[in-house]
Order: C-alpha cells, then sequence, then structure tokens
C-alpha cells in the first residue's frame, strides 16, 4: 500500500503559477539597485547588522552625552579665578608660604647639630685597629 | 550584474518548483509571492551566488527554502499567524473536474497543512520535485537521516489521514 499511496500523491498536479507574476518578479529584479557603495556596505555588514547596527548606535548615544555634558573642570576653574574671596585666599596662602619660606631660611642659617654618633661597630673596629 | 536573459531564464526554467514549493511551506500566497520576488532581485543584484552552484535547482530550491524559513521565523505573532493559515487549505493543487479527485486534492492540502513545515519540505521535495534523500539532506542543510526520517513521519501521518479517502478512491 505505502508504494502505492506515494504514487498516488506524486500523480497530484501541483497549481501552476499565476501568470502575471512573472512580469512583477522579474520587472522588481531588474529595476535598479542599490549603489556599489551600498553593496560593498550591506556584503560587510551582513554577517552580524544587528549587532553593527547596536554597535553604531551605543557610540551615538556615546556621542550624544559627550556634547550634551557640561565642562566641569573649565567652569569650576572660571568660577574660582573670578571671586574676589577667591583672590583674598590666594594671597594669604601665599603669605604663608612666604612665611614659611622664610622660617626654613633661618632653620638652615643656624649652627650645624654636633656630629650624630657613628654606629657602634665602626666605633669597635676604630677601637680595635687604635 | 546577472543581464536580464539570465534572470529571465532563471526564472522560466525554475520558477514553476520552486512556486508550489514555497507555497506549500508558507502555506500563503502573498508571502510566496514576496519570498519569490525577493529571491530574483537578490539573485539580479548578486549573480556570483549562483556562481559554483552544481545543480541549480537544487541550490534556488535551498536559497528559497532559507528566505521561507527566515520568514516564517519572524517574530512569534507571525509564527502562530502562519500555524493558523498552514490549517487553512491552501490551493496548492491544479483543480480537477473530478469529484473524487477534487475532494482528495484538498484533504491532501488540508493534511499537509497539519505536518510541521520542516515534514512538509521534505515531503514536497521527495514526492513532487523527485529528489534523492541525499539531495534533500543537501537543499535543506540537514543529516541524510534526518531527511529519511523526517518523510516516514510526515507520510505515515498523511496515510493515517487520507486512508478512508484514499480507499475510496483507489
Amino acid at each position: 500500500m505505502s508504494a502505492d499511496f506515494e504514487n498516488q500523491l506524486q500523480r497530484q498536479p501541483l497549481r501552476e503559477i499565476p501568470r502575471q507574476w512573472r512580469a512583477e518578479i522579474l520587472s522588481a529584479a531588474s529595476g535598479p539597485g542599490p549603489s556599489p557603495f551600498v553593496l560593498r556596505l550591506s556584503s560587510w555588514l551582513w554577517p552580524h547588522p544587528r549587532a553593527w547596527a547596536g554597535l553604531a548606535a551605543a557610540w551615538v548615544v556615546i556621542l550624544l552625552l559627550h556634547l550634551t555634558a557640561p565642562d566641569e573642570p573649565r567652569l569650576a576653574r572660571s568660577s574660582y579665578s573670578q571671586t574676589p574671596q577667591s583672590i583674598a585666599i590666594m594671597r594669604q596662602q601665599e603669605l604663608i608660604m612666604a612665611q614659611l619660606l622664610s622660617s626654613m631660611e633661618n632653620d638652615f642659617s643656624s649652627p650645624a647639630l654636633p656630629a650624630a654618633p657613628k654606629p657602634r661597630g665602626e666605633r669597635d673596629l676604630k677601637q680595635l685597629v687604635g | 550584474m546577472a543581464s536580464a536573459p539570465d534572470i529571465q531564464r532563471l526564472y522560466d526554467e525554475h520558477a514553476r518548483a520552486l512556486f508550489p514549493f514555497l507555497l506549500n511551506l508558507l502555506r500563503n500566497e502573498a508571502d510566496t509571492h514576496d519570498v519569490m520576488q525577493e529571491l530574483f532581485v537578490k539573485l539580479a543584484r548578486r549573480p556570483a551566488l549562483l556562481t559554483g552552484a552544481r545543480d541549480e535547482r537544487g541550490f534556488l530550491l535551498r536559497l528559497a527554502h532559507n528566505a521561507a524559513i527566515d520568514l516564517m521565523r519572524r517574530g512569534g505573532v507571525r509564527e502562530k499567524y502562519h500555524d493558523r493559515l498552514a490549517r487553512e487549505q491552501t490551493d496548492l493543487f491544479a483543480k480537477s473536474a473530478d469529484p473524487d479527485e477534487q475532494l482528495f486534492r484538498e484533504k491532501l492540502a488540508e493534511a499537509l497543512g497539519e505536518l510541521p513545515a520542516d515534514q512538509r519540505a521534505v515531503l514536497h521535495l521527495k514526492l513532487w520535485e523527485k529528489l534523492t534523500f541525499e539531495a534533500i539532506a543537501e537543499t535543506l542543510d540537514i543529516p541524510l537521516n534526518t531527511a529519511a526520517s523526517r518523510y516516514r513521519y510526515g507520510i505515515d501521518k498523511l496515510r493515517d489521514r487520507l486512508r478512508p479517502l484514499y480507499d475510496e478512491i483507489k
């Protein structure tokens, strides 16, 4: 029965393709396609188009964030340099620094401290040699 | 780009096979038209696709199968829509003047629609394209044993489904 049944199925004629499809499909196939550059690009991106699109979108987001974010260091510097308070603080710090420097100079110009005792090992050696 | 006559020749030689294969897989005439158009546009723009193809018909059936599977996989809603469509009647076979033959064809189309798409593809290629299991395995990119077992499962289901009608018209 199996072979008979399969033969019976094979004998059933399949429907013909609608005639008007030929003109439609061939005219679509002969229509102007994308430029060679687009074709090359699409063949390059083809293996993982979604991954490439996601990566491109991520870069666009990063670029937008970069362009819209405030430039904090420049703002901070400009506001700091323009206030009178900050100028006063700077002058105060300069004064303190100058005082510190002068006190350090005094310390260096004072008489030298007595020499530090030499290590015990070195003393013993001198005694033995002497 | 392939010259226009090449595309015409490809259409004239293979569209008659591609159409029922795609219609059997997709169970929808509009989708079949879209996939066929997409296929021939692709061939016109990338003629190198056919370079080195030993069996032109087999290669085109493979491209058509892949395009149909892509279409069926696009979105769960669409798949459900296709499942429903598959169970509905599709004019897959030519009309017959004999009422018994016509009824058998309608029931056969209906029974094919109840099979999974992968079994349907193997059955179609074996019964109506008369491909060997080796050629089917190559066309559908599946192992030989898988092609053979899908055919067996499919034909058994069709036989069970159509036995009363088949016995009647035999």
